[in-house]
């Protein structure tokens, strides 16, 4: 019995120091993102734009709840969006807060479960009292929970995937989405001659996000395939072949894939001897440095959708969510998932600033639903929210590639065709109540 | 010079179809090489591994480490991932082992699970993934390029293969023919009464995890780089497809076993191009799982392996 005792005493130590070395010997090997580089904007730190106020005071007093809801499953993670959000309330709240008083953003996250996404609505709502959602992202949350913010006569400003965070009152997302931006990417695509478009976007989406590439194929009159893929990729070889297979040499492939996904495809790619076979475009999500230094055989090869500006963009805004993502959240990369971050606490926060009396649920998002002709220079065009059916004010993008470790310029601002109704009204009313019109 | 083959299967070019044949055997040939080391772990000991795939992990983000942060060479950082799966896999059985002996089966197994957890734990805690940073693990053989029927292998596709029935064959040799390979059976049959022959039970179970252990790095290491992404959660995971291996082989045969884990690749590829059933892909190792059982249900009595008591 004694022995057995030692031998279990041994035992736990050997266990505990083995798992030290495995903490030791895994330290550094990416354990944190690439160090963020910094720019400067010409004139020194963030030009024009700060963080609320700007005025470098802490707020205090009863702080104001902002909550959120990110997806986060095997294969996909959302919450970047978030730690942007937080960061950049953070930054507000250290110059000053709103009229003195602090945002406290309250974050959850859910797994594709309806149940738990509308719980977790309530939750924010009715338990935890906050006043807005900013920076919800998720492949289905906008449906399950589009009603019940509704109800509540909240506007969600967040980053939107599916159909519904495009189609109904409750939100406003400052990206374009994956319908969009696969469209975009298409574009770009056949302006290179594409002969053939085969789009692949997680299975949960792709429903939605392809059917646009499908319908600007068929103006164009060149073949249009989709192709649902599901998460987490097992199989990455046995998947770009066969996207290839349906794209044929010279044909176009646009992948709609995170950060988390779309690398092991396109090393697949080059596994398989595909990266000149075929011509390469994607939406936004690998818009970023550590994918073009990760992928050189991408250089001047693939053609990325992007929404925001490019990333080492010298500007006000730009400076700004660059300084505030290295000293808030300094283990989050540079991507565009941050500048989502960034724009969806900007615009939270300005309606926040914007409002004279009480900061309650209805006077916040009564604010929310005023801003219009937003400047900034991440996107395109002005944002806006106004009194609409359903919005969608990032409607304009640029498209980038990877050259020599760098993400550059390939399109400036272009208009996302119009093969949906919904853009085409969406520009109509632009024009009508003057939305975006600096 | 080959002739060209002009026919379909199920409306999908032959032509179009060889390449996966090709993609599901050489994954299909990581399963089954680590289903491989399931079974005879499990004959030996009466332990399902279920931190097989999270070991193999572990190793791969060790051997990452290695790659890019240091100047040690590369194969050093191979050996290393190997190594770290066998002394892993041998500290936790001569630990645990001789504690959960003569506990059932399940109980064994959960202690796995344990296993895979802290690991996971750990990699979470000191190499989280995401953040607009991806880990890829790419070997040298990789950069070599084959065509094989028309369809493009590399070298560590083939590697992968050849290895998995190298390994099933010596196993089979070393059981067969050496004083170990029969400890394993004997063990197998009868632990209590092998141990009163004289045989050392707890240093022949040590070296059934230790080479288990082994083959749980040299796996870690392939699945890595087929995988195309060192994602530690989904390669933790991916031993669902090797138990699902070892399921077919009854935990018992090492040649059965072998065929499943091909047969789990090559289904898994062969599906990609029917757009009606691809999205179902990922089921692949259950649904064989399920058909072998029943199968083997079709008599009255069924047979597994029987647990070391």
């Amino acid at each position: 019995m004694k022995s057995r005792k030692r031998i279990a005493g041994i035992g736990f130590a050997t266990i505990v120091v083995v798992a030290l070395m495995v903490a030791a010997l895994m330290t550094g090997g990416g354990t944190a993102a690439p160090k963020a580089p910094y720019y400067v904007g010409q004139a020194g730190y963030a030009n024009k734009a700060k963080c609320g106020l700007g005025n470098k005071k802490k707020a205090h007093g009863t702080p104001i709840k902002i909550g959120t809801i990110n997806m986060l499953i095997p294969g996909v993670d959302f919450t970047t969006i978030a730690k942007i959000v937080n960061a950049y309330f953070q930054c507000v709240n250290d110059n000053g807060g709103i009229h003195g008083r602090p945002i406290k953003y309250i974050q959850y996250t859910e797994q594709l479960n309806p149940a738990q996404q509308s719980t977790l609505a309530h939750k924010l709502i009715q338990s935890d009292k906050v006043v807005g959602i900013v920076g919800n992202t998720s492949f289905t949350e906008c449906g399950t929970n589009w009603a019940y913010y509704k109800s509540k006569k909240f506007t969600v400003v967040g980053a939107g995937v599916q159909a519904e965070c495009y189609g109904k009152p409750s939100f406003v997302e400052s990206n374009m989405g994956p319908r969009y931006s696969n469209i975009g990417a298409a574009q770009a695509l056949l302006k290179r001659h594409a002969k053939t478009l085969v789009v692949a976007s997680p299975s949960t989406i792709s429903a939605y996000a392809d059917q646009g590439v499908l319908k600007l194929a068929k103006q164009h009159h060149v073949k249009g395939v989709r192709v649902p893929v599901t998460l987490p990729v097992t199989d990455a070889n046995s998947i770009i072949t066969h996207l290839y297979q349906l794209a044929g040499n010279g044909g176009g492939i646009i992948l709609d894939f995170t950060p988390d996904t779309a690398p092991q495809l396109l090393n697949a790619a080059i596994a398989q001897g595909l990266v000149d076979k075929v011509k390469w475009g994607s939406s936004t999500p690998i818009a970023f440095s550590g994918m073009a230094k990760q992928f050189p055989q991408f250089d001047n090869k693939i053609f990325i959708n992007n929404e925001f500006s490019n990333l080492t963009k010298n500007a006000p805004d730009s400076n700004l969510w660059r300084a505030v993502n290295k000293k808030y959240a300094p283990t989050v990369g540079f991507q565009a998932f941050g500048q989502m971050g960034y724009m969806d606490a900007k615009f939270a926060t300005m309606a926040l600033l914007k409002i004279k009396g009480p900061i309650t649920a209805k006077s916040y998002n009564n604010s929310i639903r005023t801003l219009k002709d937003v400047k900034t220079d991440i996107l395109c065009k002005p944002w806006y929210v106004g009194n609409l059916p359903y919005h969608i004010p990032n409607n304009t993008d640029i498209t980038v590639t990877y050259n020599k470790g760098q993400v550059v310029l390939k399109d400036k601002c272009f208009q996302i065709a119009p093969v949906d109704n919904s853009i085409k009204q969406t520009r109509i009313w632009e024009k009508k109540y003057k939305l975006n019109t600096k | 010079m080959s002739s060209v083959v002009a026919f379909s299967v199920f409306g999908v070019d032959w032509e179009f179809l060889k390449p996966y044949i090709v993609l599901g055997l050489a994954l299909g040939g990581v399963y089954a090489l680590s289903g491989t080391g399931i079974v005879v772990l499990y004959k030996a000991t009466g332990v399902l591994n279920l931190a097989f795939g999270a070991v193999g992990a572990a190793g791969a983000l060790i051997a990452y480490w290695m790659v890019n942060h240091t100047s040690w060479p590369h194969w050093l950082a191979y050996t290393a991932c190997v190594v770290f799966g066998g002394v892993v896999n041998l500290l936790y059985g001569v630990v645990f082992g001789p504690a959960f002996a003569k506990r059932d089966p399940l109980v064994k197994m959960m202690g796995t699970l344990a296993l895979a957890l802290i690991l996971l734990g750990i990699m979470a805690w000191r190499a989280p993934a995401g953040g607009a940073f991806v880990r890829v693990l790419t070997l040298p053989s990789s950069s070599h390029y084959y065509t094989v029927f028309g369809a493009r292998v590399n070298l560590t596709q083939i590697l992968a293969l050849a290895f998995a029935i190298a390994l099933t064959v010596v196993t089979t040799l070393f059981l067969r023919y050496t004083g170990l390979g029969t400890a394993y059976r004997a063990i197998a049959n009868d632990r209590e009464i092998t141990a009163t022959l004289g045989v050392p039970v707890r240093r022949v179970e040590a070296s059934a995890w230790l080479g288990s252990g082994l083959v749980c790095g040299a796996a870690g290491l392939l699945l890595a780089d087929l995988y195309t992404s060192l994602d530690y959660t989904a390669l933790t995971f991916l031993v669902i497809s090797s138990l699902a291996a070892a399921l077919i082989g009854r935990l018992e045969s090492l040649w059965v076993t072998l065929a499943g884990g091909l047969l789990v690749g090559f289904v898994q590829s062969i599906l990609t191009p029917y757009g009606s059933v691809t999205a179902y892909r990922a089921a692949t190792p259950f649904v064989l799982s399920i058909i072998a059982l029943l199968w083997m249900g079709r008599r009255r009595v069924v047979v597994f392996a029987p647990a070391t008591p």
